[in-house]
């Protein structure tokens, strides 16, 4: 091993950098750290130590004696990733933000706010939607996610197809280097040109290149309507097979187009006892457009939902208020969580792949699952070609025989996408659970200058080790 | 079979903030709902018609907005809507609102039965569906859970008490209010909106119905908010905590002597 242990030495000198309330090592304390949102026996890792800073100077003092000392740092949002991007694989010392959750400033004027990292992002919106003002790059975790993952995994989710993803509404970044060193990108500007544009470089680079301390991001004016539409289609192909026409022959964006298989709605309403007619549909398709006319907004939804009855949709329920869209976003938001009282062993995948070849993504889908034997549920983003394939360990096989068929899955899952101008994770990022995989998804050259770069932040890589692909 | 739900418009209820002064709800800026209680007064009544033919009017009593819970009814499969609406109606409590609905219903004829939901979720109090009950001088159940039977004369029917169930048997035309434990709502079709859209909601104010006019409003009614409180939870919680795995034994022992004590675990009969 090259790095160093934790030693009582170093202990001392974290409990003098940030006080001893701020250090943990008590074995029961620092599990929690250990792990995120993947199954725990297959991928957690112990800390030697966690630390909870209040100041990025506090931050730049940590990293500094870690490099000097070469203790590998993991930093630590929320631990509700699902790659592994928070889990010191290596051990060493976990920087969790959870301290640094204020808010340092509303600006209306410039439409910005400047974050701690540690701030819940979903807390951002309900602060201010009063002023009809949202941020608009919130992923579909959203009540417990923080701002610095988000920042950290370029977090996307369900509202990709009209408002993009997190990267898009970050103008400045504050960050502590590897070295130690505190510096400032971008600001609140919408245009900024000068020199490389780092702070999109450190945005989606899983902590592995810096710990973002500070997040300035663009809000944008809340749109006043929004209408859902629930279609019940009789097969996957016929829901599927919706989505690129929707998105090319209407002339409307919408905000969001989910797609739910069979599986994954009849486990999400037996999961929250949900008694839609879900047993006559074959999969589902749910659609939001929003905008600031409610006739206009209504409108675009009738459009939406006449061309799905035109191309065989079994029923278009329509959902314009708060009691029924928070019902059928529900289903959607449940799959993940009752799929994990189904079974707690699964892979969740975020492949993504051109919108007009998610047609031709679900028979191999079907395939995968056939010759392993395994349920592939799959939801997700279809609006933008992001779905969430889920890998569900068979009842019947052991953990060791899971595990190797997973690895098998997994990996032609991934070339499946790749066949398709895809890649292998559109926004759960790479982390430490599909680093070995990296080589399906970019070339040998981009891979060797996304080391050249690591080296040139992180010579001594003790920041985030063990993500994204090894230094040799 | 005929049948008129009573429906009543609230704020969504995660947003809703009162008037510590007047003592009423600050409606300014939250979404309006149909009251999800009613939503299964609704849904109980598609099925009967589905199940016996027939028309179904919903009527609200509100402010001109209303018209878009009984428009979204229409879009669940109800085939009228009636808003009472006008300024005379303002501050109505549930005595001059029942009275005002009542007399509306007189105008309709030709029913077979009035649904309503168990209360409203804002005001809570239950009392207008008995209170137009009372006013027309018809049969009425609380708390119904299921429908049992239906014929001509009678409709027999499950009510949610206490400790179980009763089955009544009602002479029709009655009027009964549900549970959330008769049906699982629907959702609104695209055609049913389309339906709705297109629907001509009548607004009916005293110039339709005759109505004594000294008996609404905030003056016609007898109920005067004197103060708003807010109730002090005085329970208790004990947690019981096990320090490490030797002490999980000893632990749910003290667990077990706490249920036991309090006798939370009753035998079947």
């Amino acid at each position: 091993m090259k790095y160093n242990p934790v030693t009582n030495k170093i202990i001392a000198k974290l409990v003098k950098i940030v006080d001893s309330k701020n250090v943990l090592t008590d074995k029961e304390k620092i599990e929690a750290y250990s792990h995120d949102e993947m199954p725990r026996e297959q991928y957690a890792h112990m800390p030697e130590a966690v630390v909870t800073p209040e100041t990025a100077e506090e931050i730049a003092e940590i990293v500094k004696l870690a490099n000097k000392e070469l203790i590998p740092v993991t930093p630590r949002g929320a631990g509700s990733g699902l790659s592994g991007g928070a889990i010191p694989v290596f051990g060493g010392i976990v920087i969790s933000v959870e301290k640094m959750n204020k808010i340092l400033e509303i600006d209306y004027e410039n439409m910005v706010m400047v974050l701690e990292p540690g701030v819940v992002t979903n807390d951002v919106n309900e602060l201010i939607a009063e002023r009809n003002l949202f941020y608009a790059g919130y992923p579909m975790s959203l009540e417990t996610c923080f701002i610095g993952g988000n920042v950290a995994e370029n977090a996307g989710g369900g509202k990709a197809i009209k408002y993009g993803v997190t990267g898009r509404y970050i103008l400045g970044l504050e960050i502590v280097t590897p070295a130690g060193e505190i510096i400032q990108l971008g600001g609140k500007l919408v245009k900024d040109v000068v020199g490389y544009n780092i702070k999109q470089l450190i945005v989606g680079s899983e902590g592995t290149l810096g710990i973002v301390t500070k997040v300035i991001v663009k809000l944008s004016p809340l749109p006043k309507y929004k209408v859902d539409l629930l279609v019940l289609f009789k097969d996957v192909k016929s829901a599927i097979s919706m989505v690129p026409q929707i998105l090319t022959k209407t002339g409307i964006t919408p905000t969001s187009i989910e797609f739910m298989d069979k599986l994954s709605v009849q486990t999400s309403c037996r999961y929250l006892n949900e008694h839609l007619p879900y047993q006559k549909a074959g999969a589902m398709l749910l659609i939001e457009v929003d905008g600031n006319r409610e006739d206009h907004v209504s409108d675009d939804a009738e459009t939406i939902g006449e061309l799905c009855l035109k191309n065989g949709a079994i029923e278009v329920y329509v959902a314009d208020n708060y009691t029924t869209q928070e019902r059928i976003w529900s289903v959607r938001r449940n799959i993940a969580e009752a799929f994990k009282v189904v079974s707690p062993h699964q892979s969740l995948e975020d492949i993504v792949v051109p919108i007009a070849y998610i047609p031709d993504l679900m028979p191999e889908l079907a395939l995968i699952s056939k010759k392993y034997d395994i349920q592939i549920p799959c939801y997700g983003h279809a609006g933008d070609g992001n779905l969430h394939a889920t890998l569900v360990k068979n009842p019947r096989s052991t953990m060791k025989e899971w595990y190797e068929i997973e690895a098998k899955s997994l990996k032609e899952l991934y070339e499946s996408a790749r066949e398709l101008g895809g890649t292998i994770s559109g926004e759960h990022g790479i982390g430490s659970k599909r680093k070995d995989f990296m080589e399906i998804a970019v070339s040998k050259n981009e891979l060797d200058l996304m080391r050249r770069i690591k080296k040139a932040f992180d010579p001594n890589d003790i920041m985030n080790p063990g993500k994204i692909f090894d230094m040799e | 079979m005929n049948i008129i739900i009573l429906i009543k418009q609230v704020p969504e209820t995660s947003n809703v903030k009162m008037d510590e002064e007047t003592g009423t709800m600050i409606r300014d800026g939250v979404e309006s709902i149909i009251n999800p209680l009613d939503l299964y007064a609704i849904e109980v009544g598609i099925q009967l018609k589905e199940k016996f033919g027939g028309k179904i009017t919903v009527i609200t009593l509100g402010p001109p907005g209303a018209e878009k819970a009984l428009k979204e009814a229409i879009s669940m499969g109800c085939d009228d809507g009636i808003l009472i609406s006008g300024r005379e109606f303002k501050g109505s409590d549930t005595w001059a609102t029942s009275y005002a609905l009542a007399e509306a219903i007189k105008k309709i004829e030709n029913y077979d039965l009035i649904l309503a939901g168990e209360r409203a979720t804002d005001g809570d109090t239950g009392q207008v569906g008995p209170g137009v009950a009372s006013f027309l001088n018809l049969a009425l159940a609380t708390y119904i859970s299921k429908i049992v039977e239906v014929s001509d004369k009678n409709i027999i029917a499950e009510r949610l008490v206490e400790d179980g169930y009763e089955i009544l048997r009602v002479p029709l035309p009655a009027l009964l209010t549900v549970v959330k434990e008769i049906s699982f709502p629907r959702l609104p079709t695209l055609r049913g909106k389309q339906k709705a859209k297109k629907t001509e909601i009548p607004v009916w104010s005293t110039e339709n119905i005759e109505l004594d006019k000294s008996k609404l409003g905030l003056k016609g009614s007898p109920t005067r908010v004197v103060k708003i409180g807010h109730p002090r939870v005085t329970r208790n919680g004990t947690i019981v905590k096990a320090t490490d795995d030797e002490s999980i034994s000893e632990t749910i022992g003290r667990l077990l002597k706490f249920i036991q004590e309090k006798e939370l675990i009753q035998r079947g009969h």
